[in-house]
């Protein structure tokens, strides 16, 4: 159960079940990254302050109340559009991606903070529209949605802007947007598919779709990622080859070993029942956000839980689904488990953000 | 703000909506697990043997080629150890100040250095070993020792050359090896079930294929089998660590037939005229002496010749690559009367009482074409046994006209001519035994009675190499059989060939062999300048191969002039009579007399042979 521990004039916001699942799977995280990183320690201890960090984080977002992100989530969002700009201007190239702006101690991806801002602002936005939301809302919250996405997706980032553009429709969907609007748009969808190939996909974002239907058209190019991690998934077997016995990413073979494909070195060395005992913890995690969110104090504190978690488990799914090959390989790093900085500290805001949601309880209005 | 029961409703349609979305994300994790399950445990073969092919590398290690010995276990062809300077390129940090280190004990040539240059890098980065230099001479070896505490990563390593201990006798015989091209490689690879792709040679390279003689037949032997190093390497290709040493098995040794000393002496009778010696042990049928002169050295083309050098030996007119033993075209001229005097008798066209006037010359009945014999005035009454001691034409010419063409034919390619006569030459030519389709199909003429009288005199279209006459040689001295020639006494395809001559007594052929003693012991033999050159009996039958026909020896004075005019000469012999061993044939271009030019040659390769 969550908590709320009261010492005389002040309360702690803690939920005991997110707070130890988190915890393990971001130790199993630390293990995971010594073996794919082939024992670099430097790395694990880096990425040790980043989960230490990022566990205090948690804690502390938790304890503010959940009308502190509700007041303040315009001027999140607005930070969050200022800080994309700003890295449009100022920030650091690498490998032809703009992404990342740098603040001397710390390179901060801010596609990351407004993956988080976003949903809040949402909830906000939508918590007090009647149902079902009228089209003068919804069309609002898509063009919110749609400019977020285009910051993002013009990084270029199309991973995270997959993401955020889904955490947006969660929301608005969750909110409560009518069936009628949502079964002809989606029909229009379908119809301007061919239009979007053409017009928004870069040459190498269509390449790495046709290989995905046709991995044999690119035996060494984009495939050869996606073709090494299912030789280590596949290599892994049963039961794993062992802690640090994995060839595929002791040997190099398997490319982002430490980050997108980490989860390929973990296949490869623990095998299915290993793969089995970590996804049950984020299953766990996921119902419990589940419980959680339908359990909330208000509309607004569901919204952000659901839309929060909903981000959560389009970043862990895109994850999965990359890597074993069953979606095109987008960059997507593995909540908790991959190496990171921003990515990693995300998740730990967004589920700081979550407790506070659930902890707190309506004061009785007078 | 939204009332109590619009709170209601909007928790529970919030409520519903999540488990959607949650039951969408189910499906889409259900189908994540099912591939997971599909990699890891339905196709879980597949994958781990893509996983071990990704890590492992085998690099070949070559096998020793195996020596060629001769009949009495002399060493002919041999493997020399050749030393190599090789570094492990990765460990070495830099490779300037490496050679700068190296350049007082063992120098490099500028071609050397930029070998080295150019490769360092690449060799470096894949963890490859490196050549800084061949063949070090036994002073750079002892130079290299005494300092190679100060040089870890470089080692020396013996790399083996072919040597042939008699490089100019058995150029022909035994041939050379060269390098492999990837063709030759890949199928030879296959041969031993190795994969063709993605594999690299442990340094050298310098794999060697047998490419002409016994080298190139007995290649599958010689070669041996490669043997395998595996390596464990990174998705760079960068050799981790070895795995595994499958040792290469050597090739095996030839016991080959020939005898040195017999080629010794064949080669130095030649001296170095165009022309060919093959002789044969008539009871195996095995070649102990094979020479085609000129000759070349097979160590300079085996390991390595310059082209000036090669050029020169290529544009020689004298042609020290062709392989006059086998491929050399030469008609068998007066060496065919043995045969045809067989014929004779087989088909009761003659007996050894007929004998005929000789007045030196042959008028064919059918256009009173004069076929002329070498002798003006020719040689009065002569029987078989005269005409084969005196090498008279008119006799066989009037035998031949006699004769069907047909059945001549048949005849004479039970003796080997127009065929294969052994089964490990390399590359060996059947000659040409005309018949009367091959001239209507080469020439557009029919067949004339002419061209039969010509074949009764080894002269017109008939051509044999001196395999081939070697071959016919042995048959006559085995009276009739003979096995398949070879230089091995072991190899399975040998066949046993008999002639079939129902009407030959043995009688017949001793008094064949005796007119063929005639030819060299009888005073008026064509070859009777050979007599006091052995201590024992020898039969033969010399000819002389005319290359321009003259009516008089006036003309033929004036034709030799030109020396490539002049006629070869050519003889086939066997001794010691009456149980010969060695049957011998002879060729010398343009060597003019059968009996005391190409004779003395046979004569004494008979006499190393028999001597002993």
């Amino acid at each position: 159960m969550k908590k709320k521990l009261t010492f005389k004039n002040f309360s702690i916001y803690f939920d005991q079940y997110l707070f130890i699942s988190i915890s393990l799977l971001s130790v199993m995280g630390l293990f995971f990254l010594y073996s794919a990183s082939q024992g670099d320690l430097s790395a694990v201890i880096k990425q040790s302050i980043f989960v230490g960090f990022g566990l205090f984080l948690m804690f502390i977002l938790s304890q503010p109340d959940p009308d502190f992100y509700k007041i303040f989530s315009s001027l999140f969002i607005v930070l969050a559009i200022v800080l994309m700009f700003a890295t449009m201007i100022f920030g650091r190239e690498i490998n032809g991606a703009k992404r990342w702006l740098n603040f001397g101690f710390f390179t901060l991806q801010t596609s990351e903070i407004i993956k988080i801002a976003l949903p809040i602002f949402l909830a906000s936005y939508l918590y007090n529209k009647p149902l079902p939301i009228s089209l003068k809302h919804t069309f609002i919250t898509l063009a919110l949605i749609f400019f977020i996405f285009y910051l993002v997706y013009s990084q270029p980032d199309l991973g995270t802007g997959l993401v955020v553009f889904m955490a947006g429709i969660y929301i608005l969907f969750l909110a409560g947007l009518g069936w009628k609007f949502i079964f002809t748009s989606f029909g229009l969808i379908v119809l301007s598919l061919p239009f979007l190939w053409n017009n928004f996909l870069e040459p190498f974002q269509r390449q790495r779709i046709l290989t995905f239907i046709d991995p044999s058209s690119d035996p060494f190019g984009s495939s050869w990622n996606i073709t090494q991690s299912k030789i280590a998934i596949g290599s892994g077997g049963m039961s794993g080859k062992g802690f640090q016995e994995g060839s595929q990413a002791n040997l190099n073979f398997l490319p982002e070993a430490e980050t997108d494909f980490i989860f390929a070195v973990i296949a490869e060395e623990f095998g299915f029942l290993g793969i089995c005992i970590l996804l049950s913890f984020f299953f766990f995690i996921l119902l419990r956000c589940i419980y959680l969110a339908v359990n909330a104090r208000d509309r607004f504190c569901r919204l952000t839980i659901g839309g929060l978690s909903l981000v959560f488990a389009s970043t862990l799914f895109i994850n999965l689904g990359m890597v074993v090959g069953i979606i095109p390989v987008v960059g997507m790093p593995m909540p908790f488990i991959s190496k990171g900085g921003s990515s990693l500290l995300s998740f730990y805001i967004a589920f700081g953000i979550i407790i506070s949601m659930a902890t707190h309880k309506k004061l009785m209005q007078k | 703000m939204i009332d109590l029961d619009e709170r209601y409703f909007e928790k529970k349609s919030f409520s519903h909506r999540l488990v959607i979305v949650y039951v969408f994300f189910g499906f889409a994790f259900s189908f994540f697990l099912y591939q997971t399950y599909s990699l890891q445990v339905s196709e879980y073969r597949d994958y781990e043997t893509a996983a071990i092919a990704n890590k492992t590398k085998e690099v070949l290690v070559q096998p020793v080629r195996g020596i060629i010995y001769d009949r009495s276990g002399k060493i002919i062809v041999n493997n020399v150890p050749t030393y190599d300077l090789i570094v492990k390129a990765s460990l070495i940090k830099s490779i300037d100040s490496f050679l700068s280190d190296l350049s007082p004990i063992i120098e490099l040539d500028t071609n050397e250095l930029d070998y080295v240059k150019e490769n360092f890098d690449l060799k470096a980065s894949y963890n490859r070993e490196l050549i800084i230099k061949k063949n070090l001479s036994t002073e750079e070896i002892a130079k290299f020792e005494v300092r190679s505490y100060k040089f870890p990563h470089a080692f020396i390593d013996v790399r083996y050359s072919r040597y042939n201990n008699y490089p100019k006798l058995f150029s022909h015989a035994i041939g050379y090896v060269g390098g492999v091209n990837n063709d030759e490689l890949n199928s030879i690879l296959d041969s031993q079930a190795l994969p063709q792709i993605d594999t690299i040679f442990k340094y050298s390279n310098g794999f060697q294929i047998g490419k002409t003689g016994l080298e190139s037949t007995y290649d599958h032997i010689l070669r041996g089998k490669f043997g395998k190093k595996i390596y464990e390497v990174d998705a760079r290709g960068r050799f981790v660590e070895e795995r595994q040493f499958i040792k290469p098995t050597n090739g095996e040794d030839l016991y080959t037939t020939l005898d040195i000393e017999a080629q010794k002496v064949a080669y130095d009778q030649m001296d170095n005229r165009r022309g060919a010696v093959v002789a044969i042990e008539i009871d195996s049928g095995s070649i102990v002496s094979y020479v085609s002169t000129p000759s070349f050295s097979t160590n300079a083309i085996s390991n390595g010749i310059s082209s000036k050098a090669f050029n020169t030996l290529i544009q020689d007119n004298n042609k020290p690559f062709f392989d006059r033993a086998s491929q050399g075209r030469y008609s068998p001229a007066s060496t065919i009367k043995p045969a045809i005097a067989l014929f004779g008798i087989e088909n009761n066209i003659i007996d050894w009482d007929f004998s005929m006037e000789d007045p030196g010359y042959f008028i064919l009945p059918e256009d009173q074409r004069v076929y002329r014999g070498w002798r003006k005035g020719g040689h009065g009454n002569v029987n078989l046994n005269k005409a084969m001691i005196v090498s008279s034409n008119t006799f066989f010419f009037s035998l031949a006209y006699k004769s069907d063409i047909n059945e001549l034919i048949e005849h004479l390619s039970n003796f080997g001519f127009g065929a294969k006569v052994c089964v490990d030459c390399f590359n060996p030519d059947k000659a040409l035994l005309p018949t009367p389709e091959w001239k209507m199909n080469n020439l557009n003429f029919g067949w004339f009675k002419g061209d039969t009288v010509n074949m009764g005199v080894g002269q017109g279209y008939l051509s044999a190499t001196p395999l081939q006459l070697a071959y016919y040689s042995t048959v006559l001295a085995n009276k009739g059989t003979s096995k398949e020639l070879s230089f091995t006494y072991d190899n399975q395809d040998i066949k046993n060939l008999n002639i079939q001559l129902d009407n030959i007594s043995n009688i017949d052929w001793k008094r064949l062999h005796q007119s063929m003693i005639g030819v060299i012991e009888s005073p008026i033999g064509t070859a009777k300048s050979l007599q006091e050159l052995k201590t024992y009996i020898v039969a033969a039958k010399s000819g002389t191969v005319e290359l321009v026909s003259t009516d008089t020896k006036e003309d033929y004075k004036i034709i030799r002039e030109n020396e490539g005019n002049r006629d070869h000469a050519i003889i086939i012999a066997f001794g010691p009579m009456p149980n010969p061993k060695y049957a011998v044939s002879v060729v010398i271009e343009n060597g003019e007399s059968g009996g005391s030019v190409a004779g003395p040659v046979a004569i004494a390769v008979l006499n190393s042979l028999i001597d002993k």
